[in-house]
């Protein structure tokens, strides 16, 4: 294994604190949560999309509808196997009207969210899409910018963000690994 | 040891031992009951004009130490003990509790059943009381008492005249001083933050010629509504900046956008309040000194959001600004003295500020 130097850079708390700022900015600028959907973006994305979820429910007293995206689909930049990618938001067709917020961990070259709005745009035509990050690690390659962001974390390509969530990884911290 | 007593205003009389300064002092009787930290609560500005009874029954055994000073100069004006330690044990103790109040000119009266004391309190309310040396003529006090009005200027007597700064490399924040504990000043300075205290009816205009990453209001004594100058200063400088507002600070923020204030029965003073962040569910043991607080049913759900409660009796313990980066709690993250779990409220108010500040650039 080649040298790699790993900082944590946002702790549990801190998560926990930039959800919870993320929700009550998401529900004052939508002024609401009428006609409110939030888009998980496959793993973590849809656990952050399930949190903030819960929060919502919790101040508003109204659940909001939860939906996944599976963008690999829409990648410009993959060549997987098309037949193993499969559209799993199968069961929310509609979301003309909607005001959807794309929910995702990192923000980077920005193609994932490119992907998923397309994604999105295929079921209907949304009134409004928002974007909501836990990290926004500049370097973008595409012009997208999120309406919501947890931690800007300006890091160069050499380096790699991972976050880990208590669901996926039985942990929970945000990790910048340095090649060194 | 002097006899002296307390007169309450209700007549009720509780008699013990002078300690500390020997002189007579009029104000408002009120309980605290943590069972340690009373340096820090003596110290502590927001019991400006107040007879502080301590719940605990012996009060001093670890002594005065030079580092937990909230206030160089308090201004609580009597400290109520069942029992004092004369002979403190600690290796940080510098002096007694009774050799510290006699420096600090403020006096005591131990061996009184505070028990009792509190329990009249949370029936009839915080009231004006005479702490005196012994007499038999205790209805002649009680008229003097009820002729007797309380200032209401406290937060001028205890806020800084002159700013200063608490020099770090690192974000710009202006605290508002309304009665500062020093505890505030050491968790923003431990984060990097570079702090200017500014006195209390400091202008809109001085505040945002500093060009500040983002303000503090801190706790104080007294009654928020005395303070209307205060409560136009934040109306207008939350529409420029981040603010983050603590106890007195917290009630401010609520006047500034219409909501109302109220004075509680008997207040919360101590380190074991039970808090409920609505969010995420989670709670948190507050340290609390409050004797007024926030109407629920006043809060315009237009302008500020409720976002702590108070599980005991469901007061509101924290609130945010619909539109603005603005938020603050009742109670103390600072934690001097009382428990760490809020502390990461901070941590919040330096996020906000760089959120904030990344908005104003890309805007």
């Amino acid at each position: 294994m080649e040298n790699k130097t790993v900082v944590e850079v946002v702790n549990e708390a801190a998560i926990k604190r930039a959800l919870t700022r993320i929700t009550y900015e998401i529900i004052e600028k939508n002024k609401g949560i009428e006609k409110l959907v939030l888009a998980g973006i496959r793993t973590r994305g849809i656990i952050l999309a399930q949190r903030i979820a819960d929060r919502i429910l919790e101040l508003e007293g109204e659940s909001v509808e939860v939906i996944e995206l599976d963008t690999s689909l829409y990648r410009d930049d993959r060549e997987d196997d098309a037949s193993a990618a499969q559209v799993s938001a199968g069961h929310v067709q509609d979301v003309a009207g909607k005001k959807v917020v794309i929910i995702d961990d990192v923000l980077y070259t920005g193609r994932t969210i490119r992907a998923a709005l397309d994604a999105i745009i295929d079921r209907g035509r949304p009134e409004k899409i928002y974007l909501a990050v836990l990290i926004d690690r500049g370097n973008r390659e595409l012009p997208i910018r999120a309406d919501f962001v947890g931690k800007n974390l300006p890091t160069s390509r050499e380096e790699s963000v991972q976050v880990y969530l208590n669901e996926t990884d039985g942990k929970e911290h945000v990790d910048i690994i340095k090649p060194s | 040891m002097k006899k002296r007593m307390l007169v309450l205003e209700d007549g009720n009389v509780f008699k013990g031992f002078g300690f500390g300064a020997e002189k007579e002092t009029i104000g408002e009787v009120v309980f605290n009951t943590g069972m340690t930290g009373y340096q820090e609560s003596i110290t502590d500005q927001s019991y400006n004009g107040q007879l502080l009874t301590f719940t605990y029954p012996l009060v001093g055994n670890a002594g005065i130490n030079r580092d937990d000073y909230e206030s160089i100069f308090p201004t609580t004006k009597a400290v109520i003990v069942k029992e004092f330690a004369r002979r403190p044990s600690n290796w940080r103790s510098r002096m007694n509790l009774d050799e510290f109040l006699t420096e600090k000119d403020i006096p005591g009266l131990t061996g009184v059943d505070t028990r009792r004391l509190t329990r009249v309190i949370r029936e009839h309310g915080a009231m004006k009381a005479i702490l005196t040396d012994f007499t038999e003529e205790t209805d002649a006090l009680i008229d003097r008492l009820k002729s007797v009005t309380l200032p209401t200027d406290q937060v001028a007597q205890v806020s800084t005249e002159r700013p200063y700064v608490s020099p770090q490399n690192g974000r710009r924040v202006i605290v508002i001083d309304f009665g500062l504990k020093h505890s505030i000043l050491h968790e923003l300075n431990k984060r990097g933050c570079h702090v200017t205290v500014l006195p209390h009816d400091t202008k809109v205009d001085t505040i945002l010629n500093l060009k500040p990453d983002g303000v503090m209001l801190t706790n104080g004594p007294g009654d928020p509504k005395d303070l209307p100058y205060a409560h136009d200063m934040i109306r207008e400088l939350q529409k420029h900046v981040p603010i983050f507002g603590i106890c007195l600070g917290h009630q401010l923020i609520a006047l500034a956008n219409g909501a109302d204030t109220f004075k509680m029965t008997f207040g919360h003073r101590g380190f074991n309040h039970p808090v409920r962040e609505i969010a995420t569910g989670r709670i948190d043991f507050t340290s609390q000194n409050h004797g007024y607080a926030v109407s629920e049913e006043s809060v315009d759900n237009n302008e500020l959001r409720i976002t702590h409660i108070e599980i005991n009796d469901g007061t509101v313990e924290g609130l945010r600004h619909r539109r603005y980066p603005v938020f603050s709690v009742q109670y103390h993250p600072d934690a001097a003295p009382g428990p760490h779990d809020a502390a990461d409220l901070f941590d919040q108010f330096i996020e906000e500020m760089d959120a904030w500040k990344v908005e104003e650039t890309n805007a």
